[in-house]
């Protein structure tokens, strides 16, 4: 027999680096949005005691999300942007993924590494990459000049936001082949079997089956790529660099780098939290759903 | 319990909103039984002027060209005639690429230490890491706008000038004690640049010098549309669109005028759709942007550095505005107070204002131009280190001091206006 403690123990690791790297910095940008700055630095002083915290800043910098205000078409811009790559990403992820999970046999284990292989690159490295192939004299243009498909390419990285778009999903869409792999990998081999012997077509198979069974795999992809493009702003400051495709994260830059205006950057920085943490709540409502549903 | 440090900044920060008086401040300071520890952020006489002019950091008074600033002093500078200290390393903290390591290493050499380099990405990042203490360096890059910061928080050391003669033998007469540091009690001047427009002439057709208001090239670039650029700086970019309007006030805190400028620059979205950034070093010889909003050390870095081979350059061009109706700014370097080698720290201020010295700094890696007097855009092109059509980016002394116009410090409030008006025009709304 093991000693009560000794499996919660496993945890500590795991708690501490919640803790350390998530809660902490957490209360940290709270701190800082209901706080104030130096009077001589202007480095944010973050009001740790609640009683202290000053709500007109971040009030404030909420207004400015209300139709027609400051960064209420930025945020739709943003929106807009994550939607689109979003659902290009599980468009082109979700068949690959599908691909390698159930017809991929000997060549798997090859595909498993050329899916990670984008990660042996930095994420900068490929957008810079990407740079000199949509500039006007790269392969991209040649390309479509020399095919005659557009004689006039369009200026790729001119302010263009299917540019910045389609970077997003280069950029992001690894991370959500992987995890979805591993859900339909998990996914009951016999339960298709099932199906088709009850007289249903691959296809019927693949709707009433293997869809609804890998939804949770898909939230939890669409989670972990559309967090970070919420927040991204180095894609279309590398992309385009133009205010016409300027994203929020774009905004919390601008405040986080310097200025009196700290409390502003952290204020967004809880908006997106918020606005995201209802996307997380109705992933986990999600899952624990789908959970209560498989029979004991 | 009164948490001291943060009752003491909350005071000064009203002061410096002038929600309350000089005479309340302190009396409230000695309520609190901080009297003591804010006194010495106060200064010894340098509170914003009578005339109701803003306190900037630690209620220094704001420096303008037209308004010099002594900034005070809370020690003595070390005694003359000390022997330098030797033995260590000696660390130097400035933005990446903005001094010749080969410079470091010969001075190492000279006085048998060694030299580390530590850079900053900006002049944020600059403050507040010295302020954090998250660096100790012998010596930093500062701008001028952020001296008083540094003096206020006592990030920097007052420098004894018998250990630096380069400095009047050698910098501009207008620089021997400029209008943020009168008497150079704090800083040398490192580097001296204007900000105007670049461009290529084999691309824009237009004659710019010659425009009635040669700005207004950025809102008739409808042609240029996608080549044309902005400056990536909250200041730079709004002060542009207002010496377009003739606006030569560029450390306004008028909201009106910072309104009227925003707007400004996003009227220019739809006539060039222009990029925010910092890269028209590069982007302008290698032909990605025509038109480009530019500091003038880019333009001879652009020269140096990053021309196409074969191409020798002569279609880049720079314009910058007459005194006091564009932008001319300055590094400095200072001593940090974080300095074990003060003696070190002033022969390396004097090393970096050496001729030769910042000749080749200038000349072989940086492409920004030290404020020397032997230093002229003829002598330059005589030896042929600088082509024809880029000898109005060398300055003058006469570019610089009283009547020039130089983006400074402004009160918070004035800043978070700047700012707020620029995320708008970056966010394109």
């Amino acid at each position: 027999m093991y000693p009560k403690w000794l499996w919660p123990v496993f945890a500590i690791p795991g708690v501490f680096w919640l803790l350390m790297l998530f809660l902490v910095p957490f209360y940290a940008v709270i701190g800082v949005a209901f706080g104030g700055v130096d009077p001589i630095f202007q480095s944010p002083v973050p009001a740790w005691n609640p009683l202290q915290w000053n709500f007109d800043s971040a009030l404030n910098t909420l207004q400015g999300f209300l139709p027609g205000r400051e960064y209420w078409q930025v945020f739709l811009r943003t929106a807009e942007y994550v939607a689109i790559s979003l659902a290009s990403c599980l468009l082109i992820g979700y068949p690959v993924a599908y691909y390698i999970s159930r017809h991929a046999k000997k060549t798997k284990g090859i595909l498993l590494v050329l899916l990670i292989l984008p990660f042996w690159v930095s994420y900068l490295m490929r957008m810079l990459a990407w740079v000199n192939l949509f500039s006007p004299d790269g392969y991209i243009d040649k390309f479509l000049i020399w095919s005659g498909i557009a004689p006039h390419p369009p200026d790729w990285l001119n302010g263009n936001p299917v540019s910045v778009i389609l970077a997003l999903i280069y950029g992001y869409i690894p991370y959500l082949i992987l995890p979805l792999l591993a859900a339909l990998d998990r996914i009951d081999k016999s339960l298709l079997e099932a199906a088709r012997d009850l007289g249903a077509s691959p296809f019927r198979a693949f709707f009433h089956v293997t869809l609804p069974l890998s939804k949770t795999g898909i939230l939890g992809a669409s989670v972990i790529i559309a967090l970070p493009m919420f927040g991204d702003y180095y894609t279309p400051n590398i992309i385009s660099g133009s205010p016409r495709t300027s994203m929020l994260g774009n905004q919390i830059d601008i405040f986080f780098h310097g200025g009196p205006q700290p409390s502003v950057g952290a204020a967004l920085t809880l908006f997106l939290s918020v606005f995201l943490g209802i996307l997380m709540i109705y992933y986990m409502v999600t899952i624990a759903k789908a959970q209560k549903e498989i029979p004991s | 319990m009164i948490d001291n440090t943060f009752e003491r900044k909350r005071l000064l920060a009203q002061l410096r909103e002038e929600r309350i008086a000089r005479r309340k401040l302190l009396k409230a300071f000695g309520s609190a039984g901080l009297a003591a520890a804010a006194l010495p952020l106060l200064g010894r006489g340098a509170f914003a002027d009578e005339a109701g002019k803003q306190a900037g950091p630690g209620g220094l008074a704001l420096a303008r060209p037209d308004r010099p600033v002594t900034l005070p002093l809370y020690e003595d500078p070390i005694k003359s005639g000390l022997a330098p200290e030797t033995g260590g390393t000696f660390r130097v903290f400035n933005y990446q690429d903005y001094i010749d390591k080969n410079l470091l290493t010969s001075f190492g050499k000279l006085y048998n230490v060694d030299v580390e380099l530590t850079t900053f990405d900006s002049m944020d990042q600059c403050i507040t890491r010295l302020a954090t203490h998250g660096v100790a360096p012998d010596v930093s890059d500062i701008t001028p706008d952020r001296l008083d910061q540094c003096v206020a928080g006592k990030l920097i050391k007052p420098i004894n000038k018998d250990y630096i003669p380069n400095l009047k033998a050698n910098i501009w007469p207008s620089l021997h004690s400029p209008f943020y540091d009168v008497g150079s009690q704090y800083g040398v001047p490192y580097t001296i640049y204007k900000t105007g427009i670049g461009w290529r002439d084999d691309k824009i057709s237009e004659d710019i010098p010659n425009l009635a208001n040669p700005w207004s090239i950025f809102w008739n670039s409808q042609k240029y549309s996608g080549y044309v650029g902005v400056l990536d700086d909250a200041r730079e970019s709004l002060s542009m669109a207002m010496c377009y309007r003739g606006q030569y006030d560029v450390n306004t805190e008028d909201p009106a005028q910072i309104d009227a400028a925003l707007n400004d620059l996003k009227a220019l979205i739809p006539i060039c759709n222009p990029k925010i950034n910092i890269t028209e070093y590069q982007t302008l010889p290698q032909g990605n942007m025509w038109l480009h909003q530019s500091w003038s050390g880019d333009l001879l870095g652009a020269y140096v550095f990053y021309l196409p081979k074969g191409d020798d350059g002569s279609h880049l061009r720079f314009w910058g505005a007459p005194k006091g109706k564009g932008p001319i700014q300055n590094d400095t370097f200072a001593i940090c107070s974080t300095t074990t080698k003060p003696v070190l720290a002033h022969l390396f201020l004097n090393y970096i204002l050496d001729k030769d010295v910042a000749y080749g700094n200038f000349i072989n890696f940086t492409g920004y131009q030290p404020p020397q007097v032997s230093i002229t855009g003829d002598s330059l092109l005589a030896s042929k280190a600088i082509p024809q059509n880029l000898k109005n980016v060398i300055l003058t002394s006469d570019d610089a001091g009283p009547g020039s116009m130089q983006e400074m410090t402004l009160t918070p409030k004035g800043q978070a206006l700047w700012q707020s008006a620029y995320a708008r025009f970056n966010s394109g709304t």
